[in-house]
């Protein structure tokens, strides 16, 4: 099951690479990604997988958040296929 | 009136600095004592600058050394620790250390100098994308590019590495960055209070738990050490009569002598602590994180109990075991705040404290030769209460956690997560600069030494007075154990049996140094370590064929514990 996160993070040098390593590393794919700009921060939908039942998505959730630089972590039904969204496949 | 007095007053402009003075500046302003280091060409402007520092470098003999000894000094002071390196090289040469820093939650603060800004991202001399490498093991990164901001990312650094759960940080310094010139740095804003207040209800949950447990247990890590909670838990473990364990990391944070100190859990822990997970009802986690060599097979650990986990990482609770009650917050603030009924618990107690006695370790192990565990027992007990181990990874790791006695959990320094041999004697060395007025003694085996060894000659020229015991078995001893006991005794490359003379090889760093062959030899040995006004190593010949015991097997439960011949 992909679940949906829309993470607002910092537009810091390494911010998207910190969360994109982050969740690959706490054994997650990312299936789907959007990214959009929103003044200081950046507004980034994932749809992550875990790659096996142990993986809990709350727990990266939580993960995530202690990044410096997240401001805000929330589930989405559906915030992926927006103007400018990059699907991708990792 | 003169005219010159009458004249407006106008603030003098500031005198503009360069960012290489700024980063002394920055680390002038947060108080630091020493920063660990070494020079090269993409760091040299900050070097230049740093002969007008008010802080003292020290000059270590590999980076690595560096890490780890600012790793040591934040452990033992609580305070950040600094370390620093040029780029490419000097920079990689860091990362064993942050890894290091970053598993045991140890706040440091970590700058590298980089090439100029036009040529990053070109291949050049001497260039790694040092800022890229460690992303997975940094609490968070910065690459300054513009001097301005220097005060500002370093007094950020510093609060980023010290606060919530600590961890290591990383500055990137640009050789550019370093000679630019600045009129008006951006100051720093003072950090906001980020501390999350405590869900009363979850505190009542808990309490109402503790009340009800037959069998509660405290599991006690390294969280009550970086909280500084030693004296709370204490206290929270007298005034409600329950037993605990500890991890390798939470040694010490209960008095050695309590009766209700059951010792480390795990896979070198001891019977009764493993035996009191196994059978208690409560399990109440005290900045622990289930680390697989504490649990075992992770399913099989504490069948039978309910957890309340309390942590300041909210990421930590749920990660790898469920908890009924999660509470998200500092030790020792939770701990107060929790006042649980008087327990009916005499009956677990009285168990535990009988599988204690029970299990008592020996030390009348036979022959004539060096018993590494009675040795360690007796060098801690003779140190006394300022006692401080920075050992290194192996056999001789497990026995000090196991046989000596630790009077806080600040008096055991050891590379918990990341297990990382090399750590020792370069902890030792920070761990004496941050403690002059203590015993501090490495404990190190013949594979860990070598590999930071260069360090000698750091304490030579600082005249630092650490103490080394150098546990020689002629092999990676916990490896043969495993190959002897899991690869059905295929012993491959395990054997130092051509090490040098480390006596001879400490002499030659200027360090004095004397060997132990015999049983007969450890006290007289002992006293002349404790009494050497220097820095001095003891080389101790063991049985090379000793093990570690007990043992619980890889990927085994805590409850299927082999206990060998001990």
């Amino acid at each position: 099951m992909t679940e949906m996160l829309l993470i607002q993070i910092d537009r810091s040098e390494g911010s998207l690479q910190r969360l994109i390593g982050l969740i690959e590393r706490r054994g997650f794919t990312i299936e789907r990604m959007s990214l959009a700009e929103a003044g200081l921060h950046r507004e980034v939908g994932i749809g992550v997988r875990a790659r096996d039942a142990g993986r809990a998505v709350d727990v990266l959730a939580r993960q995530i958040d202690r990044l410096i630089g997240v401001r805000r972590i929330a589930p989405s039904a559906d915030t992926v296929h927006s103007e400018g969204a990059v699907p991708c496949t990792a | 009136m003169t005219a010159s007095s009458a004249a407006p007053k106008i603030a003098p402009l500031p005198a503009p600095k360069t960012g290489a003075r700024l980063v002394v500046e920055a680390l002038d302003a947060q108080r630091v004592e020493f920063v660990f280091g070494y020079p090269g060409g993409a760091i040299m402007p900050v070097y230049d600058a740093i002969t007008e520092a008010s802080f003292k470098h020290i000059l270590v003999r590999h980076e690595q050394g560096a890490a780890f000894a600012a790793d040591a000094y934040a452990r033992v002071t609580g305070r950040v620790g600094v370390c620093m390196a040029t780029s490419g090289p000097g920079a990689t040469n860091l990362v064993t250390g942050i890894a290091n820093a970053m598993m045991d939650s140890v706040p440091l603060v970590c700058i590298t100098g980089n090439v100029a800004s036009p040529l990053m991202g070109t291949d050049a001399f001497q260039e790694v994308d040092i800022l890229g490498v460690t992303l997975p093991i940094v609490k968070h990164s910065w690459i300054v590019r513009d001097p301005a901001d220097i005060p500002a990312i370093f007094a950020e650094a510093f609060h980023i590495a010290a606060s919530g759960r600590p961890g290591p940080v990383l500055i990137d310094l640009p050789k550019d960055v370093q000679i630019g010139v600045v009129a008006a740095p951006v100051q720093a804003t003072p950090a906001k209070d980020t501390a999350r207040r405590l869900d009363p209800s979850q505190l009542r949950r808990a309490e109402a738990a503790i009340g009800l447990a037959e069998r509660p247990l405290l599991y006690i890590g390294g969280g009550v050490r970086i909280a500084n909670a030693v004296a709370e838990v204490r206290q929270f473990a007298r005034n409600t009569g329950i037993p605990a364990v500890s991890t390798l990391q939470g040694l010490g944070a209960l008095a050695p002598d309590w009766p209700g100190n059951l010792g480390m859990l795990g896979m070198h822990g001891t019977r009764e602590a493993n035996e009191a997970v196994q059978a208690c009802d409560l399990l109440i986690v005290l900045g622990a994180r289930f680390d697989d060599r504490a649990t075992g097979k992770l399913s099989g650990f504490a069948p039978h109990a309910r957890v309340i986990h309390i942590d300041i990482d909210a990421a930590e609770i749920g990660k790898l075991r469920d908890a009924h009650i999660a509470i998200t917050g500092d030790v020792k603030t939770v701990l107060p705040a929790l006042s649980p009924r008087p327990l009916a618990i005499t009956p677990w107690i009285e168990r535990c404290a009988r599988e204690r006695a029970r299990h008592e370790a020996r030390y009348d192990a036979p022959g004539e030769g060096v018993y590494a565990p009675a040795l360690l027992k007796e060098l801690s007990e003779r140190a006394g209460d300022t006692f401080v181990a920075a050992c290194d990874v192996g056999q001789h790791q497990m026995w000090a956690a196991q046989h000596c006695r630790f009077a806080s959990p600040f008096a055991h320094l050891t590379s918990g997560g990341l297990g990382a041999m090399g750590y020792g004697l370069p902890a030792g060395l920070g761990a004496k600069l941050a403690r002059p007025d203590a015993h501090v003694v490495t404990i190190s085996g013949d594979g860990s030494f070598i590999m930071n060894i260069q360090e000698l000659a750091t304490l030579k020229r600082y005249g630092i007075a650490l103490k080394i015991v150098l546990l020689d078995n002629a092999s990676l001893g916990l490896v043969r154990q495993w190959q002897e006991l899991f690869f059905d005794g295929n012993f491959s490359e395990i054997d130092l049996s051509d090490n040098p003379d480390f006596a001879a090889v400490a002499r030659a760093f200027g360090i004095d140094a004397f060997r132990i062959t015999k049983r007969e030899e450890v006290s007289a040995g002992i006293d002349r370590l404790l009494a050497a006004p220097g820095p001095c190593l003891a080389h101790v010949l063991i049985d090379p064929k000793e093990n570690v015991w007990p043992l619980v097997p890889p990927g085994k439960s805590n409850a299927e514990m082999m206990h060998g011949e001990a």
